[in-house]
């Protein structure tokens, strides 16, 4: 069952992460992991051996910041939530993969550039 | 921005890494335990849930581990590891980094020593005001083969007005003055320049002031600035020392000013700090009226005007004289090619003792090679008993790169270590080293171990790491693991590739200290020379003494004055030596042999232009010699060869026809086919001078130095033509020491005011004419020895442990019926052509090189041919007893206990 999952892109997990925390408010690891799997529709596996790097980096960056505190089941858990400099690396990242995205798509497609 | 952030962090992320740990589990606990419960939740079992979790979560150590690496800065953490490593490893084989440590301080500790004398004398600005607009002026006749001939008063205004390049110029005059008063008459060392002097320098005093243009005098003001030690010699550093008056060659002059300490006349010094320094206008008494063809200077120096380059302002000049030339035509003789020439005041001084520093510069760093060799060496040996742990590491998942650094980390750390101690050695021992550099060296004072020394052990530190470092390195990344662990690290036999490696170290190790001792050879061959040359006379037994009558600028305190005053003295003097006991015979020289270090200072022994009789006018502008007064025992005390003629005798003297003693250089140059005896010469250019007749021809006596052949010398009567500067030689059995209060009792009792100096054999001064060829021969020497010792130990070690290590060899080998001696001639073999290979690369490097010695060598050519003969045999013999020991010890093997023992 997990064989059949891909991981995650290198590069895109941060963004990733930073766009649920946008979405979802403050969360805790797993809670942003099951997120990502579930919005890919399953199609992603998290590994927890990135995920934890990818945040503690976010942090060094000062684009996300995270506290202690309680879930809703009552369990401490550490919650991360976006900075200031975070929403604005969000809106720059989205910015910039939709510029790719565009690029790519005009190399996938055949015949069209020509247009 | 954000990624320096991001590495300050990662840098706090090195510290209180415990609680950051344990912080990490409980997020990963937690984590866990959410996931578990939504597992229970999705109808999973308790253990189901769990298993699923972790099964999801991956493997947790290796998580902690990737968050750790993005916590810290992983490289500054293993680099910590492997330093902490390998202090370890140095601690535990502690002999093998005594051994280390102590070569290399003595490596960087002699670099550090000689790079600070060469940072300090050759890198370093002068330490005068914007130093780089500084110029020394010479006035050269090329057309005449003369160069920084003498130069007038106008021709200074010249350069001051005329050309245009200068913001300032001065005269310099050097020479000694007599400063009485104090308890005993003493000679100092005076410099005589214009008002400007010291602000064309940029010094400020440290008390009172300097000259300026309120000073103003035609002739010499009656002040007097004073160096820092004579302030503190003769005036016990008495801040009240200003307006006193100091009497100087018998003129009063008033102290207005004290320099400050370190301070140093930017010209060549007879014998040490110039300590007096006096200005004045060079245009009336005791000057003579300034007239172009009055050429009274001796050297200038200028400061160039701002944005200026040297070429710049040396084609301006040069077209300024040739302009002069053109206006002046009887001034400037046409054939004589007057020219103006300026060279950076940096280089006039420095420039002769550079190829002395910049050899044993060269010296040191072929020893802190030789050295890190020969640590290479030792480490690879080590690095073929640790191949074990190293195979075992590799085999455990160290990539090879992880393997080279902390290899590298280990040799760095060494040689960091031996660096530091370098540093310290040098620091501690840099005052007893400067004792024993010559005085010729300038600029001593101004050696310190500062920044860029400090960077530049640094850098040989580290280069020397890198070099011994590297090879072991490199070949315990390489090891094949299998055989690495099999073998147990005590090896069956010699590992070739490891083997290749240590002999290219060897071959290496033996061609520096090739080039070294042909280096050695040459300066040692050539002090060798120069000692066993003969002076033109005979040394021993002959004591000397100096005195200086001194110049007043007013004759009327001259108590010597004219001729027939001065050879009142010189008689009264010859008869004093004469009746000291214990002395055979006496006379008087106005230059002793070897002693002339300064030509331009006043009373030193510079080339001077005269006539022959009988040849015209044009031709005597070639002609030059250096006049040398005497009494008439003179050439008897020295016992020099009298060829032809007489000797000066007591009639020669005022009133009588003038007389000359030519030697053979003199003869040869200007009168090769014809008999110079009767011929008679005049000195100047004043025709109406009288003629001097040559009445004798002598041997060629070495007055300019053991090392300078073939000036031409005119000797003169000093009572004819008598000489401040009065030099005394006495012929006795007696030692200088024993003598001097008796020679300085007798002169002071003519008068008191006289100062005696350098009282000394006159070995003693030819020995000392030679103490910078002898320190840079010694200590040259003292390098090669150690890089032979280095080399020939880097051999037996090699050797030996070859032996160690095919001990097992040895046995089946003799097990199998080979002979001792067949044992002996293959380890000796591999010594002779590892010697025989490294000894022809030396020589090759050398016979190409050696030619840049070529200035500091005399009589011996830079490919001597003993030289080259003689080194290769001394070290050839060297290594193959270095070998010899160790094959000797094969051949003692066991061979029952060597194949048991594996």
């Amino acid at each position: 069952m997990t064989a059949a999952k891909s991981d995650v892109r290198q590069g895109t997990l941060a963004l990733m992460v930073l766009k649920t925390l946008q979405t979802m408010g403050p969360l805790h690891g797993y809670g942003i992991a099951r997120r990502i799997e579930q919005t890919s529709g399953n199609r992603l596996g998290v590994n927890y051996g990135t995920l934890y790097p990818a945040l503690l980096k976010l942090q060094q960056e000062g684009y996300v910041s995270s506290e202690w505190g309680v879930s809703d089941n009552n369990r401490k858990a550490k919650y991360y939530k976006l900075t200031q400099a975070g929403r604005k690396q969000v809106e720059k990242e989205v910015r910039e993969w939709e510029q790719t995205n565009a690029i790519l798509a005009r190399f996938l497609a055949p015949g069209r550039e020509t247009q | 921005m954000r990624t320096l952030r991001a590495w300050l962090l990662r840098a706090a992320g090195l510290f209180h890494k415990e609680q950051r740990d344990r912080e990490l589990a409980d997020e990963i606990e937690s984590n866990l335990r959410m996931h578990i419960d939504d597992n229970v939740r999705a109808g999973m079992t308790p253990a189901e849930a769990q298993r699923q979790a972790l099964l999801k979560f991956g493997g947790v150590e290796s998580t902690k581990e990737s968050y750790r690496e993005q916590r810290g800065i992983p490289m500054l953490e293993t680099l910590w590891q492997d330093v902490r490593f390998a202090l370890r490893m140095l601690r535990k084989s502690a002999s093998f980094t005594a051994v280390a440590v102590l070569t290399l301080a003595l490596g960087v500790g002699a670099n550090t020593a000689i790079f600070s004398i060469v940072n300090a004398v050759l890198l370093h600005s002068l330490p005068y005001r914007d130093p780089d607009r500084l110029v020394r002026i010479f006035f050269n006749e090329p057309g005449v083969g003369l160069r920084d001939v003498e130069f007038s008063k106008p021709e200074l205004d010249d350069l001051q007005t005329r050309a245009g390049v200068f913001e300032d110029v001065t005269p310099i005059f050097e020479g000694t003055e007599n400063l009485t008063g104090a308890k005993q008459p003493e000679r100092l060392e005076a410099v005589n320049g214009s008002f400007s002097y010291f602000s064309m320098l940029g010094v400020i005093p440290q008390i009172g002031r300097l000259f300026g243009p309120q000073d103003f005098a035609p002739g010499f003001a009656p002040l007097a600035v004073i160096s820092d030690g004579l302030w503190r010699r003769a005036y016990g550093a008495d801040p009240n020392v200003l307006g006193r008056t100091i009497r100087l060659d018998g003129d009063p002059a008033t102290i207005i000013g004290v320099l400050p300490r370190g301070f140093r006349h930017p010209g060549p010094t007879t014998s040490g700090d110039v300590e007096v320094f006096g200005a004045g206008g060079f245009s009336a008494d005791p000057f003579p009226p300034p007239m172009r063809g009055t050429r009274i200077l001796v050297s200038g120096i200028g400061r160039l005007k701002p944005g200026l380059t040297l070429a710049q302002a040396q084609a301006r000049l040069t077209a300024m004289a040739a302009q002069l030339r053109h206006d002046f035509p009887t001034d400037y003789p046409p054939q004589a090619q007057w020219t103006i020439e300026i060279q950076p005041l940096q280089e006039t001084l420095v420039g002769n003792v550079r190829p002395m520093l910049l050899v044993l510069l060269g010296a040191v760093i072929l020893i802190v090679f030789i050295v890190s060799l020969n640590i290479a060496n030792l480490l690879l040996a080590r690095a073929s008993a640790r191949q074990q742990e190293m195979a075992v590491r590799l085999a455990l998942g160290a990539s090879r790169g992880r393997i080279v650094r902390q290899m590298l980390t280990e040799s760095m750390l060494l040689s960091l270590i031996g660096g530091a101690a370098g540093i310290a050695t040098a620091v501690g021992t840099l005052g007893f080293i400067l004792r024993f550099v010559p005085s010729n060296v300038p600029r001593l004072n101004e050696v310190r171990i500062d920044w860029v020394v400090l960077a530049f052990a640094l850098l040989i530190s580290i280069l020397t790491g890198l070099v011994f470092g590297l090879a072991p390195a490199l070949h315990s990344a390489k090891g094949a693991l299998s055989s690495a662990i099999r073998e147990g690290g005590r090896g069956s036999g010699y590992n070739t590739k490891t083997g290749r490696l240590r002999d290219v170290l060897i071959v290496s190790e033996l061609a520096f200290a090739v080039i070294l001792m042909v280096g050695a050879g040459l300066l040692l061959r050539t002090l060798r020379d120069l000692l066993q040359e003969n002076p033109g006379f005979n040394p021993t037994q002959v004591v000397t003494a100096n005195t200086w009558l001194g110049v007043p600028n007013d004759p009327k305190m001259d108590p010597y004055l004219g001729i027939r005053g001065t050879a009142t003295f010189d008689r009264e003097l010859l008869r004093r030596m004469k009746a000291i006991p214990g002395v055979e015979l006496a006379a008087i020289t106005s230059a002793l042999p070897t002693t002339n270090t300064n030509p331009s200072a006043v009373g030193g022994l510079a080339n001077e232009g005269f006539a022959i009789e009988d040849r015209p006018v044009e031709s005597s502008q070639d002609l030059h010699a250096e006049r040398i007064r005497i009494s008439p025992d003179y050439f008897k005390v020295l016992q020099a060869t009298l060829l032809r003629g007489r000797s000066f005798n007591e009639g020669d003297e005022d009133g009588k026809p003038l007389v000359a003693i030519v030697d053979e250089s003199t003869a040869r140059k200007y009168w090769p086919t014809s008999d110079p005896l009767g011929r008679r010469v005049r000195f100047g250019k004043d025709p109406t001078e009288p003629w001097t007749t040559v009445v004798g021809i002598v041997k060629d006596i070495k007055n300019d130095g053991l090392d300078i052949d073939g000036v031409p010398h005119i000797y003169v009567s000093t009572y004819q033509d008598p000489s401040k500067q009065v030099s005394v030689v006495v012929r006795t059995s007696l030692p200088a020491t024993l003598l001097e209060p008796q020679i300085r009792h007798e002169i002071q009792s003519i008068d008191p005011g006289l100062p005696v100096f350098n009282v000394s054999s006159m070995n003693g001064v030819l020995d000392r004419s030679l103490a910078s060829r002898r320190f840079s021969a010694d200590l040259v020497g003292g390098f090669a020895g150690l890089a032979v010792l280095l080399a020939s130990i880097g051999i037996y070690g090699l050797l030996a442990y070859m032996v160690g290590q095919r001990s097992r060899e040895i046995g089946i080998r003799m097990a199998l019926g080979a002979r001792r001696g067949d044992i002996l001639r293959m380890f000796l073999r591999k010594g002779v052509a590892l010697a025989g290979v490294g000894i022809v690369a030396g020589l090759v490097v050398s016979a190409s090189t050696a030619s840049m010695m070529a200035s500091l060598l005399y009589g011996v050519r830079p490919h001597d041919p003993a030289v080259f003969l003689i080194v290769p045999l001394l070290l050839f013999a060297i290594a193959v007893l270095a070998s010899y020991l160790p094959a000797r010890r094969a051949t003692k093997v066991n061979p029952i206990v060597a194949l048991r023992e594996s």
